[in-house]
């Protein structure tokens, strides 16, 4: 029986005076399945503090964490076994070259000495600072670092490699190079990642499932693949005149659409309606388009939902409401 | 295979038991302190006085050399307790500069470049860390003082004859665990002044530092309130007070005790292993 890479269960964590985590649940990932799950939300929402419990560097008030089968907190040696963390800023070990550094990580993480260095090699090349890798790491620009720091996270190949917002910094070239790796890293080495970014792209880009937190609870988890295999299209249209009949007439080619504002239109177009459809039905109804464009991708129509800034997408039932931190 | 042409593949073999990933910051930290010229001026200097003394142990044991020089040289001349209370302050004072001049390195970068997320989210505890680099400096320190001193008191005993050792067996107990505790003391400062001050020559000053303004705080109690306890408080006087218990030396009555300078000793290892491990955390948590 297949089970869930991280399984939380009314986890509560208190930082101080505050609540940071306020009792949320979710099964996230199918262990050995290599799968990707962006963990998303506003500042302040407590995606870092979500991950540092998983890591175990808070001790939960309430509740449990478990990955792969082990309590992130009373068997934190069984969880960090199977880990790989890369954090979202610089941490490095003054003067030491690349090799040295991966070295080093690799032995900690259990690798024998000959194997470690094996891999410091391996893992070098692989992530493409392979012809700098006897540098020191602190000469490293801040792309070469975000490399190095990615390698050192699957160094000793875990089972589960959390990535903390990897694409930081980034020029576009090494962006899509990140991606691809991670990508790599799920589809050709089986290790399922947790990547927590705040750019919708590169989560919609990798990720085959995502959890969204605000202020401390899941709002909304979903899964992409199935998001994507729907092919749906979001479309942003802004109408002058009278539109009070649009949403029915979009119906009637089969999409739905919702109106934000007077003369503001968000519709969903199923794969089989072409975008002229609209051209048509706008001109049928006597109405003037003033902008027809797409909406980026899927995924940020889901997260505006789930942080509140839409109130929901057009086509969905009405009634949603989230339970509180539950899903 | 190339390593280059071979691409990366997860490591699926046997992995290390927790003590030998223990070990790894050991190894790594004494490849680079040995590798620093000043350590390795201070270790051969802190030889000669072990060597000086090892002269004087053969001279001790052999009275054919200085027949007829008077009973005042035999009486100078005996190895006992008092002669290894000289040889361990001389070589605390080497210890005291080496931990210093090595302890300030260690965990000072770690909190700069913010390593310690990468040690803690491996399967590594913060005290897994503080003990693994007390053990850097035990075994730098120990090249100063415990292996010279055994090999001293291993001297004495390899001359001198079974008999002598059965009647100062003691002695060997006393130079290990003294020093084992200095040790402890001196490495426990040296780690919270590299864990709270991150200018390696500001912390090496303030490793100095603990030892001369605590003892002369101490000095400064007893004289502004006319007692003598408060000299429990100065570390310097607390250990050779232990050591002196240790060696079986008379200590003066008017002075705190070993009881009462082991406590001390005790209760500032405490303090400064809290005051370590409070500063030793993988995030800072702003409350």
């Amino acid at each position: 029986m297949s089970s869930a890479v991280i399984e939380i269960d009314e986890l509560r964590v208190r930082l101080g005076r505050r609540e940071i985590l306020q009792g949320i649940s979710c099964r996230l990932g199918i262990s050995g399945k290599g799968k990707a799950i962006g963990l998303l939300g506003p500042n302040g929402a407590g995606k870092s503090t979500l991950i540092q419990a998983l890591l175990g560097f808070h001790k939960p008030s309430a509740g449990r964490a478990r990955i792969l089968g082990f309590d992130c907190h009373t068997q934190a040696r069984e969880v960090k076994a199977r880990i790989g963390y890369m954090p979202e800023n610089d941490s490095f070990i003054g003067n030491l070259t690349a090799v040295a550094f991966l070295r080093l990580m690799g032995e900690l993480s259990g690798l024998p000495k000959a194997a470690a260095l094996e891999k410091a090699h391996e893992v070098l090349f692989h992530v493409g600072l392979g012809e700098s890798r006897y540098r020191q790491i602190g000469t490293y620009s801040l792309g070469m670092k975000q490399m190095a720091k990615l390698a050192q996270a699957i160094v000793h190949g875990p089972e589960l490699v959390i990535l903390d917002e990897p694409t930081n910094g980034l020029d576009p070239a090494a962006r899509q190079r990140m991606l691809q790796l991670i990508k790599e890293m799920k589809e050709q080495h089986g290790m399922s990642v947790l990547l927590c970014s705040h750019l919708l792209t590169d989560v919609e880009q990798v990720c085959d499932e995502v959890v969204i937190l605000k202020d401390g609870v899941i709002v909304h988890q979903a899964d992409l693949e199935a998001e994507r295999k729907s092919n749906r299209r979001f479309v942003q249209l802004d109408v002058a005149g009278d539109d009070r009949n649009l949403a029915a007439a979009l119906r009637e080619i089969g999409a739905e659409g919702m109106s934000e504002a007077p003369g503001e239109w968000r519709i969903v177009l199923p794969a089989d309606v072409e975008i002229g459809s609209l051209w048509r039905v706008a001109a049928r109804e006597r109405l003037q388009v003033r902008k027809l464009t797409h909406r980026r991708d899927t995924l940020e129509e889901i997260f505006l939902k789930a942080v509140g800034h839409i109130r929901r997408t057009p086509g969905d039932a009405p009634a949603e409401v989230p339970v509180h931190g539950r899903i | 295979m190339a390593v280059y042409r071979r691409g990366y593949q997860r490591y699926e073999g046997a992995l290390t038991n927790h003590f030998g990933r223990m070990m790894v910051i050991p190894r790594y930290s004494w490849e680079r302190i040995l590798s620093q010229r000043f350590v390795t001026i201070l270790l051969v200097v802190s030889l000669f006085w072990p060597v000086l003394c090892a002269g004087f142990v053969y001279l001790a044991n052999h009275t054919e050399l200085w027949q007829g020089l008077g009973g005042g040289l035999k009486r100078f001349l005996a190895i006992n307790g008092r002669f290894f209370a000289v040889f361990m302050n001389v070589q605390s004072t080497f210890a005291l500069i080496m931990a210093a001049v090595a302890g300030p390195g260690l965990i000072a970068p770690d909190l700069v470049n913010n390593a310690l997320p990468l040690y803690f989210s491996r399967p590594m505890t913060r005290q897994d860390y503080i003990l693994s680099r007390l053990i850097v400096l035990l075994g730098i320190l120990s090249l100063v003082t415990i292996v010279p001193g055994m090999l001293l008191f291993g001297m004495q005993v390899g001359i001198a004859g079974f008999d002598w050792f059965i009647q100062n067996w003691y002695l060997g107990a006393a130079i290990f665990f003294g020093f084992l505790l200095y040790i402890g003391v001196v490495s426990l400062v040296a780690l919270t002044s590299s864990a709270y001050v991150k200018w390696r020559v500001v912390a090496g000053a303030l490793v100095l530092a603990f030892f001369f303004l605590l003892t002369g705080a101490a000095e400064m109690v007893n004289h502004v309130f006319r007692v003598d306890w408060a000299s429990a408080l100065n570390p310097a006087y607390a250990l050779n007070t232990v050591w002196a218990g240790m060696l079986d030396i008379d200590i003066p009555d008017d002075k705190p005790g070993v009881m009462e300078c082991a406590t001390f000793l005790l209760a500032i290892s405490g303090g400064l292993l809290a005051a370590l491990a409070r500063k030793l955390r993988p995030v800072e948590v702003v409350r």
